[in-house]
């Protein structure tokens, strides 16, 4: 399986686009810091886009309101993506947006005013449900037909990705705008918090004492196209999405299996997928959030699956915070960084090997590498486990 | 793809009772969910942290498999428009009035994905796992991913939609002023899909189509129909949901043209109650139909409950 990516887009806590964030990436600098833009009680670590609402909208000439932060970073990544391509009746093109929180940012301020009868606005509670998120989106861009929203937690923007190649494989659609946006919101930091799985520190992804995770925002898109639609558009092929596959870990609500029985099923059916063995993997942009959990059974399934001959891997989310649904979709753009520029990102924080995996990550920036291969984990609470393979087109 | 089992747990009687659609009548305004008796299908300890909508989607998505004989699907694949709204309120309340350490269970239990988890854990199973959340197209989308993945390869899939009713959304419908006629309601209908014809199929799903921000609802409908070979006075029912203004007039205008009987056109939301995914009760309203009346050979549900959306799905008895 091959589908070409011509297009980027992206927004998060370390740039504004995907060259601000290949900066970022490039130069070790992290977007998680204490909270400053979220009307939030304590000063938690958090990867915020650096843009209030006003300033998104402003930038993006947005008149209509309400409309969620969710909505806004998406349509900014989505933008960039698009680039200047132009809409069609002779191709059929089709977004598939993934959240997790939709246009809870606006629903839990509505709330708040509710509770205290402070003459709450319910207009925002049009923008509540996920679905209106992408609607927004498409209709900003000037997209209609297929347009569809994915909510499977952490895995939904690799699932929306996946969901595109697969519809493009099928001669479904000849072009698709694929990707995943998340703002961040007191609903969700508070839900982690709950778990028990929220680092007041900087997260520590793969280290022997990691304690949890940073919540972080942001949005990615990518547009895939197939040959019909490279043939109008003339956009060149930047890599191709060759492999993915979707595995149910059915063990518990929240926690992953200890045997990481659901990260291995995705992580060898997308490999088994692209045709590639797992030899040919040159670098793995891991889930790694943080959580003593993720991290031991992601750890355990890339030994269950590569045995001996661990790729390079590294977490990026040091660098951009935990950002739940648009997770998936950052990080595809950021494998398809790695093997555009033939980058391996650090994996910040680390310091000590988990005692059961004596895993080591990639610590500094690797430059100048043939990474020909880059698998992109994506594993969410409920089950949900995904993996992408990117790999260099031929 | 064929239908091999179908099961809805509504304000209606459909749960395990083949022939519902010769009994039910439209709603009244004070109906409420027909709920089986859940520990039936859901262990004790799991049902009593279950809220309506994980108890209805268990349950029917269990019952599908049980008259399917199928006791791993080849996916689980859930269309929920707002998903998972009692436990997403009860969180917010939570963490909005309550200082210190907060119980997580309304969290965990607030996500879309809750449903599809849900359905995975309580029988065990591994396979594709997906969630869609379209507004009123959830349940077409889901419907979809299902075709797909049938022609990758996978069978026997468990496909449906739920969506669950909390007494604030009348408040809110109120604020918005989006009055309806109809009641807000709860539902889920869930359905066994599989690549062949067996001895339990009760219908053929023939083809199903989502266009979202529509702008020409007769054309759609045309194509539609002209890609499955059909002219409109072929199709011999059509199950429209409670249409938007607009739609209604296009649609109205478009289906006079070619029926003369009323009772060709039935509004379905009248009978399952306002709640996003309803069309997915419709698809099941309508194998029903075609189970008690062999006449009826194609059957057209034209979702169009929200104006900017719209949802087709043709199903075909299996004579056809």
């Amino acid at each position: 399986m091959a589908v070409r990516i011509t297009g980027l887009g992206l927004i998060s806590a370390i740039g504004l686009t995907v060259a601000e964030n290949l900066y970022s990436l490039e130069n070790g600098k992290s977007g998680i810091a204490p909270v400053k833009y979220l009307d939030s009680e304590r000063d938690f670590l958090v990867g915020e886009v650096k843009c209030s609402n006003a300033e998104l909208s402003d930038h993006l000439g947005i008149k209509a309101q309400p409309i969620s932060r969710t909505s806004l970073l998406g349509l900014t990544a989505a933008r960039e993506a698009w680039g200047n391509n132009r809409y069609t009746n002779e191709l059929r093109t089709g977004i598939i947006s993934a959240t997790s929180v939709g246009g809870m940012d606006t629903t839990e301020q509505f709330y708040q005013d509710y509770l205290d009868k402070n003459d709450p606005d319910y207009a925002v509670l049009r923008c509540h449900d996920s679905g209106n998120t992408t609607e927004r989106i498409a209709a900003e861009l000037g997209i209609s037909g297929y347009i569809n929203t994915l909510s499977t937690a952490c895995s939904s923007g690799a699932n929306a990705i996946m969901l595109g190649a697969r519809l493009i494989e099928q001669g479904k659609l000849d072009r698709v705008l694929v990707g995943g946006t998340d703002a961040l919101t007191n609903f969700t930091i508070n839900g982690f918090r709950s778990l028990m799985i929220y680092d007041d520190r900087w997260c520590r992804p793969f280290d022997e004492s990691r304690t949890g995770l940073n919540l972080g925002e942001g949005a990615a898109f990518l547009l895939l196209e197939n040959d019909k639609s490279i043939r109008f558009s003339g956009n060149s092929t930047i890599c191709c999405l060759s492999g993915w596959a979707n595995a149910a870990d059915a063990y518990h609500q929240t926690a992953s299996s200890p045997e990481g029985t659901g990260a291995t099923m995705a992580i060898q059916n997308a490999i088994d997928v692209s045709g590639l063995s797992a030899l040919d993997i040159s670098y793995v942009n891991a889930h790694g959030t943080g959580t003593k959990n993720n991290d031991l059974s992601e750890s355990t399934a890339m030994i269950n699956v590569f045995g001996d001959n661990i790729p390079d891997f590294s977490s990026t989310k040091p660098f951009t915070g935990h950002t739940l649904a648009a997770a998936g979709a950052i990080e595809a753009v950021f494998s398809v960084l790695a093997i555009q520029k033939g980058l391996i990102f650090p994996n910040l924080n680390y310091k000590t090997p988990i005692a059961e995996t004596g895993l080591v990550p990639i610590m500094e920036l690797q430059k100048d590498q043939p990474v020909l291969a880059v698998l992109s984990n994506s594993f969410g609470f409920g089950g949900n486990n995904s993996s992408l393979v990117f790999s260099v087109h031929r | 793809m064929y239908i091999n089992a179908a099961s809805t747990i509504s304000h209606q009687p459909t749960f395990q009772n083949a022939g519902f659609s010769k009994l039910i009548e439209p709603l009244e305004n004070s109906s409420e969910l027909i709920s089986p008796n859940y520990k039936e299908y859901i262990d004790a300890g799991l049902l009593r942290r279950m809220s309506k909508i994980l108890r209805m989607s268990v349950a029917a998505a269990k019952d599908c498999l049980k008259q399917a004989e199928i006791e791993q699907p080849g996916a689980i694949i859930v269309g929920t428009g707002l998903g998972c709204l009692q436990d997403t309120e009860k969180f917010l309340n939570t963490f909005l009035s309550v200082e210190g350490l907060l119980p997580p269970t309304s969290f965990i239990q607030s996500t879309h994905n809750t449903i599809a988890g849900q359905i995975s854990l309580s029988i065990g199973n591994h396979g594709y796992n997906m969630t869609h959340t379209q507004n009123t197209l959830s349940f077409e989308h889901a419907l979809i991913d299902t075709s797909l993945l049938l022609s990758e390869g996978r069978d026997n899939i468990v496909a449906g939609a739920a969506d669950e009713h909390i007494p604030f959304l009348e408040e809110a419908a109120e604020k918005l002023n989006l009055p309806s006629k109809n009641n807000l309601t709860s539902g889920a209908s869930f359905f066994v899909l599989s690549k062949e014809k067996s001895d339990r199929s009760l219908a053929r799903l023939k083809d199903v189509r989502t266009i979202g921000l529509v702008q020409d609802i007769d054309t759609e409908i045309d194509s539609f129909l002209s890609d499955n070979f059909l002219n409109v006075s072929e199709v011999d029912l059509i199950l429209y949901s409670d249409l938007s203004p607009r739609v209604e007039s296009v649609a109205n205008k478009y289906f006079n043209e070619h029926y003369h009987a009323d009772s060709k056109m039935i509004n379905y939301t009248k009978l399952s109650g306002l709640y996003p995914t309803n069309s997915a009760f419709a698809m099941h309203y309508g194998i029903d139909r075609i189970q008690q009346h062999p006449e009826l050979k194609k059957v057209l549900v034209l979702n169009g409950l929200n104006k900017i959306n719209l949802g087709l799905t043709l199903i075909e008895s299996l004579e056809t």
